[in-house]
């Protein structure tokens, strides 16, 4: 009854960085098997990254854990002709393959759609690579804060009046892994109804721009370049964060009617300003929103986050800390909803993860990210039967490297 | 639709604004029938939303509702009446999808919740997107886009740049909404591809706060292993990955790898700068940034864009240009993947909007529809297959029903 949804899909992951990894990490609470390919010849760089207490624990740091956590890995040479005979086995047994690679890659190595096709002929081939695997462009290269440039999302970004910024979390990178996985997902339901496999392309710059349709039709429609509105909004005010008791901390606050003003209002004890004509109603309010804001700071400075909120959100008035990654890891909803989940990695130690952004009664109970080849015996030996002697030979030779 | 992929699934929508039925547009862009329920009164809250058709603000005209709800049909109902209830059990019970982003308090006072729900469609996945999720203490807090944002954590380390005198800015537009409307989208997928081999529902809770959070990997790996809290003063410690003025407008230069730098000065016509012991490592580079960065902003001001763009491209670095939504729509690159798409509509002609961004090798891509008018297909739904007759029509718009 409770089996998750992809029991029993199996899927082989070219991912590095984010945006593959994180499509590996969802489809593993999904209950797929999702299996890493990887070789010390050229390692995910978020393997090494030195982001630990202990550099030296060498190839499971940073957030290599945080996105690969539930999958399987193992090391296989594709530049060597064994590990490319090995890698067409396990494409024969397995549902779906997923990378992030550059377009070139897998068909660089001797296995693109149509190899794989006939390998498996109803095998789901899902790319992401940065702008697509055709057009003039498809070879270019392109970190989060790039595709965010080229998107058109950057140009709006910032401060008012002041020069575009690149943005803290890079959100361009999780929104390609969750684009894949509508393709991916989207061509399995596909298979199941025709039997149909298919290679499924994904441009993670168009991605971003259907995300930022606002900015879009503003020019179509109206021949006009958004501005950067920092947390503006085109008719809420307030709608900005205010500065907080405390060091950096800061509360963020939107009413969006005249009634959640007055309520507002009241918890802030209906100050004389409140009632000037100049804040009088929302057209009122967006105008002279500087001023308003600097106002509003003036009352939240001496309350903490947690209290502004309470006494707002009491009468019903959109408001909540702007959190720090501290304060949102151990605020009560947050652990009453079990979004984060400590892990103890055998060689990492303490590792916070976080679940996909739902919940569901299906999600699968999965291990912390898997050691570089961790799962080598499994897939070569189980799944795909190579003997030890084999195996112990492929090691020699460096195809199981 | 854009492509023909769940041929047959049918999707009841009851959301509002940007969430549930960005959620809904995903579904529909795959060829799912979704029928949109609005309130009789006034419509989806985006149909209020700029921008507007020539700044003149009509139900009809905002390019954000007509951008969500392309590809879907549209029917007015008012869940609160009898008669209302009555209608919608019917639309559900014959639904493989229902979609929502109302507050928990208000479903459970219209009998829509889960619970019930499961009892007139045992087989239904239902699928509620709201700010804080179905549980917890802040489950029926008020929140929108910009709270979402902030709680989610993104708001304390963007920007990059920052001082941290000045308040934390949230990503432009909506765009956190949209992730979470994304997401769900993927969850509904995967409970799709369930449903159909097993015959069973669920129950998927979707939290706008969640979805943020999931652009945190390196806010949390940076906090488990090293006790760092990311605050906007990050970049302090990385250069160059900055955002950096040239002739014409803007380039983003923001790189991970040595080599990539090391390719950059010889785009810049200096390879000496790499053996400069003060630039030898991003640290380093990060550290005297005050002195670097007019050295390289001489250089990127005699270029445009478009040249710094396509030099370190054509020399792997991956640099990017700055792009306005007016350059976005010349993008060549876009245009041979055919991204942008027009819809026709015969009152105002054709307008253009994004695509989607995936491409499917064994489905013909086909022509989006323009999103309905309000209470477009009330006589196609509630005559043509639910078997009320027009007269019935008049008499719940006369009730309120419609």
């Amino acid at each position: 009854m409770s089996t998750p949804s992809l029991k029993g899909i199996r899927v082989i992951a070219f991912t590095w960085v984010w945006a593959g990894p994180w499509m590996g990490g969802v489809l593993a609470d999904m209950g797929a098997e999702v299996i890493k390919i990887e070789t010390r010849q050229r390692l995910d760089s978020q393997r090494v990254v030195k982001i630990t207490k202990n550099p030296e624990q060498g190839v499971n740091q940073g957030q290599f854990n945080v996105t690969n956590r539930g999958i399987k890995s193992i090391t296989l040479n594709l530049k060597q002709p064994k590990g490319l005979e090995i890698i067409k086995k396990l494409v024969k047994i397995s549902d779906v393959i997923i990378t992030n690679f550059a377009p070139r890659a897998l068909p660089g190595w001797g296995i693109g759609y149509d190899v794989l096709k006939e390998i498996k002929p109803d095998i789901i081939l899902v790319t992401l690579p940065a702008f697509g695997s055709t057009g003039p462009d498809k070879d270019y290269l392109s970190y989060g804060s790039t595709l965010e440039a080229v998107g058109g999302l950057s140009s709006s970004f910032g401060y008012p009046g002041e020069t575009p910024v690149i943005s803290g979390p890079y959100p361009s990178d999780p929104i390609g892994s969750m684009y894949g996985l509508v393709g991916l997902l989207a061509a399995l339901n596909y298979r199941n109804r025709t039997g149909k496999g298919q290679h499924v392309d994904i441009a993670q710059n168009e991605g971003v721009t259907s995300l930022i349709p606002e900015v879009i039709m503003e020019e179509v429609m109206n021949g006009r370049t958004r501005p950067r509105m920092g947390n503006r909004d085109e008719i809420m005010a307030p709608h900005s964060c205010y500065p907080c008791k405390g060091h950096d901390k800061w509360v963020a606050i939107a009413v969006d009617t005249d009634a959640k003003w007055h309520a507002f209002c009241r918890i802030m004890g209906d100050p004389e300003w409140s009632k000037d004509e100049k804040f009088s109603d929302q057209y009122h309010r967006w105008q002279n929103q500087d001023e308003l804001n600097k106002l509003i700071g003036g009352w939240t400075k001496d309350f903490t986050h947690y209290q502004v909120m309470q006494q707002l959100q009491k009468v019903r008035v959109a408001a909540g800390p702007s959190f720090n990654i501290e304060e949102l890891v151990n605020d009560p909803h947050v652990k009453n909803r079990s979004i984060f989940i400590e892990q103890n990695h055998p060689v990492a130690g303490k590792t916070i993860v976080y679940r996909s952004p739902w919940k569901s009664a299906l999600t699968a109970k999965n291990p912390p990210a898997p050691c570089l080849g961790e799962n080598n015996s499994y897939v070569f030996k189980e799944l795909l039967g190579i003997s030890d002697k084999e195996i112990a030979e492929l090691i020699e030779t460096k195809v199981i490297y | 639709m854009f492509y023909k992929v769940l041929d047959g699934l049918k999707v009841i929508e009851y959301g509002n604004f940007i969430s549930a039925p960005f959620c809904a547009k995903i579904l529909a862009d795959l060829g799912a029938e979704v029928i949109k329920i609005e309130e009789p009164c006034c419509g989806d809250d985006s149909r209020r939303q700029a921008p507007f058709l020539n700044d003149i603000p009509s139900l009809e005209n905002s390019g954000l509702f007509q951008y969500l709800n392309m590809n879907k049909l549209g029917i007015t109902l008012n869940p609160a009446s009898a008669t209302g209830t009555k209608i919608f059990s019917e639309l559900l019970k014959s639904a493989d999808v229902f979609l929502e982003n109302n507050s928990p308090e208000k479903m459970k006072k219209l009998k829509l919740s889960y619970s019930p729900i499961k009892q007139i469609n045992p087989r239904i996945i239902m699928t509620s997107i709201t700010p804080f999720g179905q549980t917890g203490p802040y489950k029926n807090y008020e929140s929108c886009e910009l709270i979402s944002a902030h709680m989610g954590g993104v708001g304390y380390i963007s920007m990059r740049e920052g001082d941290i005198s000045k308040e934390p800015i949230k990503l432009p537009a909506h765009l956190f909404s949209f992730q979470a409307g994304l997401s769900a989208a993927v969850a509904t997928l995967s409970s799709i591809f369930r449903q159909t081999t097993t015959g069973l529902g669920e129950q998927l809770d979707v939290s706008e706060q969640e979805s943020v959070i999931q652009n945190l990997n390196s806010s949390i790996a940076r906090y488990a292993y090293a006790g760092q809290i990311m605050a906007r003063t990050d970049a302090a410690g990385h250069a160059p990955f900055h955002i950096l003025p040239c002739k014409d407008g803007f380039v983003c230069a923001a790189f991970v790898e040595e080599a990539e730098w090391r390719r950059f000065v010889e785009v810049m016509g200096h390879p000496e700068w790499a053996d400069n012991e003060l630039f030898k490592d991003f640290a380093s580079r990060a550290k005297y940034w005050d002195a670097l960065k007019p050295l390289i902003i001489e250089w990127t001001m005699q270029y445009t864009e478009e040249e710094i763009y396509r030099r370190s491209q054509e020399n792997t670095v991956p640099l990017g240009a700055v792009r306005t939504a007016h350059q976005v729509l010349q993008d060549k690159q876009m245009a041979a993947r055919q991204f942008f798409v027009d819809i026709n509509r015969k009152d105002t002609g054709k307008w253009t909007f994004p695509g989607v961004p995936y491409r499917f090798s064994e489905i013909q891509r086909e022509k989006p529809v323009a999103a309905p008018l309000l209470g477009q297909h009330n006589e196609e739904i509630y005559c043509g297959r639910m078997g009320y007759t027009r007269g019935d029509l008049v008499r719940f718009k006369e009730a309120g029903v419609i």
